[in-house]
């Protein structure tokens, strides 16, 4: 599937053909690195070193890096980023140089892009308690035991707690219900789903 | 196999490998280590320094010694917890592989410090909340717009009550008459002397 490169990303991506082969490869490296997360100051640096403005370089890296992200995500074979990018009308070396970086790096990219996505509240820590009450204000003298529970839950960074309080029959049940969920992942049928999904 | 410090459970396959990382370690030092996690775990700042020089003459890597100091607190807090007397903890590692001397280096240290390490134990259990103090005034209505002549005590009483995840505290004020006073006065007597008595 061909990617669609919008008017303002094809002006991007045109001052590429200023910069040469080298110049690419140095961007190409440096937007990596800002989508691993590092630091913008080595923005001023390279700008210097490749004699262009940092506006100019700003918009080459968001061009470089939409095209090397857009592809990615998608999964675009070698022939579709091929004939997305000569659209440009790039030189043979940089278009050969553009497809060498995407391949290169993609494995790289989809599994950053997989952290982006949202998710549910996660496990963090359960305490527990075992207590037995032993006489109430309407009744004395009984044995009754129930387990307290804590949940801690971590959500983007966020601690909740929830408290729940069972008695032990209730419990056992929780415990054989997880246990027969954890059992359906040896069944033949999840097996063999897994065995085809790798 | 099932050991007492585990619970009554099989040991952990990381407990057991790190066992072997622990026999690099002389005795000495490694008692010096274990009163190091003991502080740790009883809440004090531990001196990562301290721990550094007492692992440099092993050669352990950084990863090592973190593994140390995981299974040294997983051996002392969870015996502990089951509340295992050093012997049986000695006899259980030196099966685990232990040597005898790191073995019973490791057992003094735990002795000294059992009840200590308990009460720390006990006191992160899960509470919930916890009344911190009651503070308490005496009114004596004289009148009211509903009634001339009231002449009736009123008790205010201020719960401040912590909450359980250390949230801070929270305050309840409470309004009784006295007779209400009375019957709650009552109730509570009632369950007190249900509780046993303090030791």
């Amino acid at each position: 599937m061909l990617l669609v490169l919008s008017e303002e990303q094809r002006a991007h991506l045109g001052c590429l053909r200023g910069l040469g082969a080298a110049g690419t490869g140095e961007l190409g490296r440096l937007a990596l690195e800002l989508m691993r997360g590092g630091a913008p100051r080595a923005l001023e640096a390279a700008a210097r070193s490749l004699d262009v403005g940092t506006e100019a370089l700003q918009r080459g890296l968001d061009g470089i890096s939409y095209l090397l992200a857009e592809s990615s995500r998608l999964m675009v074979s070698e022939t579709d980023f091929q004939d997305s990018v000569h659209v440009l009308g790039f030189s043979d070396e940089l278009n050969k140089l553009l497809l060498q970086l995407y391949l290169d790096n993609r494995k790289e990219i989809r599994s950053i892009l997989s952290e982006l996505a949202p998710r549910l509240p996660s496990y963090h820590n359960l305490e527990w308690r075992l207590d037995v009450q032993l006489a109430s204000r309407s009744l004395r003298q009984q044995i009754k035991p129930f387990v307290t529970l804590k949940l801690h839950l971590s959500e983007n960074g966020d601690q909740t707690a929830q408290v729940l309080q069972t008695d032990p029959s209730t419990l056992l049940h929780l415990i054989r219900q997880l246990e027969q969920a954890l059992g359906e992942m040896k069944s033949n049928h999840c097996r063999r789903i897994a065995r085809n999904m790798k | 196999q099932r050991f007492r410090f585990c619970g009554d459970l099989d040991c952990p396959d990381w407990v057991l490998a790190e066992i072997s990382t622990l026999a690099k370690i002389s005795s000495v030092k490694l008692k010096l280590l274990c009163a190091q996690v003991l502080k740790d775990l009883l809440g004090e700042a531990i001196d990562y320094e301290k721990i550094l020089k007492l692992t440099s003459d092993a050669k352990l890597e950084s990863g090592d010694v973190k593994a140390t100091i995981a299974v040294l607190s997983f051996i002392l807090s969870s015996a502990a917890k089951h509340n295992v007397d050093s012997e049986s903890l000695s006899s259980e590692l030196q099966q685990l592989g232990l040597p005898k001397e790191h073995a019973t280096g490791l057992c003094r240290s735990y002795e000294e410090k059992q009840s200590a390490l308990q009460d720390n134990l006990r006191a992160c259990s899960l509470r919930l909340s916890r009344l911190d103090s009651v503070s308490w005034r005496v009114d004596y209505t004289l009148s009211s717009s509903e009634l001339q002549d009231v002449s009736e005590p009123l008790v205010h009483l201020r719960l401040a009550v912590r909450r359980g995840d250390g949230g801070g505290m929270d305050t309840v004020p409470v309004a009784v008459s006295a007779d209400k006073f009375r019957v709650l006065l009552a109730g509570e007597d009632r369950a007190g002397a249900l509780l046993p008595p303090p030791e």
